[in-house]
């Protein structure tokens, strides 16, 4: 495993990028360095927090270090596996089938015979960045982010898909609409996914 | 047995004010996209709280702009600290930054303030409220915390937890503590590795104004700098403080209900000594950033620690002899 970077982000943050992200979020959350407040993970990157009171960004490093050296024997939580069904008539189905080349039914199809991979959660409460696109279905996020994107609204952006888990202002491209709830606090695990789980998406009749 | 009936330690909205939330410290789930969220001036939220005998953490409301009315059911210890609201009890001026005993049945009416933007009341034994991931913060946009995850409405009623009423403590904490407000701000800023020479040239020295898009997510500055755009960029965490860059060049400054995640550049990150101060930034203010290094934003937060400490503790003394 390559070593990580360490890059201070203002008075009371520090950026690590590994590509071991997740294995040391979940490290952290075990075992919590000394003035560590909070953690947001990214693509290949974690961002932590600190009380700079308590600590600074070099002692965190040291600490991240050390943990990280013994990184590798850690055993990841079991991925789950999820089934979201989909009703595919977004206002950019069209639009990005023609940017794949494809007919709206095989774009569906493609879609749908994907497993895509939970890399992080972030943007709103529940809001997962799922993996697993070809290239060919990739689709450009919009030029102009639409002010308001229904909850719900299944969507494309660069390398993501994504499920906007509540009416926000949205660059991705919408393909379709689930029910699924990714944020919904009258459950007991308000949050149904996290990284590292598997998701299909499986077609509705509209 | 039957139990002697217990006054209700209840407080009813009788004007909501123009955005009135249950706030605290805020909230540690970032992980799961959860914004921290907490009053946005956490210097008003601490000395308010240490004035009426509080930890430091707990629930207070937050003020802005223009204040609600209420009507105390019980016996209360409060105490409005921030910006310099107009404010009465039962038609007598009511200090700021000090505790004031409040009898059943008086109606603390808060007006407008002059300047700055956000207060805190807080309430000895801490306002009740929805509490979500370890925080009764109010998250308006996605309808948690708080008072059922929205602003106060008129006919609102609100409850706070038990404490042994006290007399008011005499001690004042220093107006140098006090998180200062506008009309022209300073801003200690750090770099981040977006900062190039010609942005910092754009960026720190020049006078922004505060636009009025200005709420808990986000501050929006009016003038427009040239802005690199990368739609490949990809999404990483936010920290409170940053200085984003959206494609149209108009800065703006994340508050505390920012969402966890942006792709935006984002060249500066605002000390966190001065973070408080963005809670009172209005629309119209101007202000400018100021590059400083790692020792001084260090040493100031010390400073400001070292002086919040020693009001706290004045105060601490006080309620621990009663």
């Amino acid at each position: 495993m390559s070593a990580p970077t360490f890059e201070p982000l203002g008075d009371a943050a520090l950026v690590v990028r590994t590509p071991a992200a997740r294995a040391l979020l979940a490290r952290l959350w075990r075992q919590p360095p000394p003035g560590l407040l909070d953690a947001a993970p990214a693509l290949g990157q974690v961002t932590l927090l600190f009380d700079p009171l308590h600590t600074d960004a070099a002692r965190l490093e040291q600490v991240v270090r050390s943990a990280y050296s013994t990184l590798t024997a850690e055993a990841a939580p079991p991925a789950r596996e999820l089934t979201l069904p989909v009703t595919f008539s977004g206002p950019d189905l069209p639009w990005c089938a023609a940017h794949a080349g494809l007919s709206e039914a095989a774009l569906v199809e493609a879609l749908c015979a994907l497993t895509f991979e939970v890399a992080f959660l972030g943007f709103t409460p529940g809001f997962a960045f799922l993996t697993g696109l070809p290239p060919a279905l990739q689709m450009p996020r919009l030029a102009a982010p639409r002010e308001q994107v229904p909850a719900g609204s299944v969507a494309l952006g660069g390398p993501w898909a994504g499920v906007y888990p509540r009416a926000t202002p949205g660059g991705w491209r919408l393909v379709g609409h689930t029910a699924f709830q990714a944020f919904d606090l009258s459950r007991p695990e308000p949050v149904p996914w996290r990284a590292g789980d598997r998701v299909r998406l499986e077609a509705q009749r509209g | 047995m039957a139990e002697p009936a217990q006054p209700s330690r209840a407080l009813v909205v009788l004007r909501p004010g123009l955005q009135t939330t249950v706030q605290d410290a805020g909230r540690r789930a970032r992980a799961l996209g959860v914004p921290g969220g907490g009053a946005a001036d956490s210097t008003a939220r601490r000395l308010g709280n240490a004035l009426v005998g509080n930890p430091a953490t707990v629930a207070g409301l937050e003020l802005t702009l223009l204040g609600p009315a209420l009507r105390f059911e019980a016996p209360a210890l409060v105490s409005l600290c921030g910006a310099p609201f107009g404010a009465t009890l039962d038609g007598i001026p009511l200090p700021l930054w000090r505790a004031v005993a409040v009898q059943a049945g008086q109606t603390l009416d808060v007006r407008g303030t002059p300047a700055g933007l956000r207060a805190f009341l807080a309430v000895r034994g801490g306002l009740d409220g929805q509490e979500v991931f370890g925080s009764r913060a109010t998250d308006p946009r996605s309808g948690f915390g708080g008072l059922e995850g929205r602003a106060l409405r008129a006919g609102d009623r609100l409850t706070w937890g038990a404490a042994a009423l006290a007399p008011a403590p005499r001690a004042l904490p220093s107006p140098e503590v006090r998180t200062p407000f506008g009309p022209h701000h300073r801003l200690r800023v750090l770099p981040t590795p977006d900062l190039t020479p010609a942005l910092e040239g754009h960026l720190c020295g020049p006078v922004f104004t505060v636009a009025p898009q200005a709420d808990r997510m986000g501050v929006r500055l009016t003038e427009a700098v040239p802005a690199p755009h990368d739609p490949t960029r990809p999404s990483v965490p936010n920290v409170p403080g940053l200085v984003q860059l959206p494609p149209d060049g108009r800065p703006i400054l994340l508050l505390p209900d920012a969402g966890t995640h942006g792709g935006y550049p984002s060249p500066l990150v605002v000390i966190q000594a001065d973070q408080p101060r963005l809670g009172q930034l209005r629309p119209g203010d101007t202000l400018q950033f100021e590059a400083v290094p790692l020792a001084v934003a260090r040493q100031a937060l010390m400073a400001q620690e070292q002086a919040l400490r020693q009001a706290e503790t004045a105060l601490r003394l006080h309620f621990a002899s009663v």
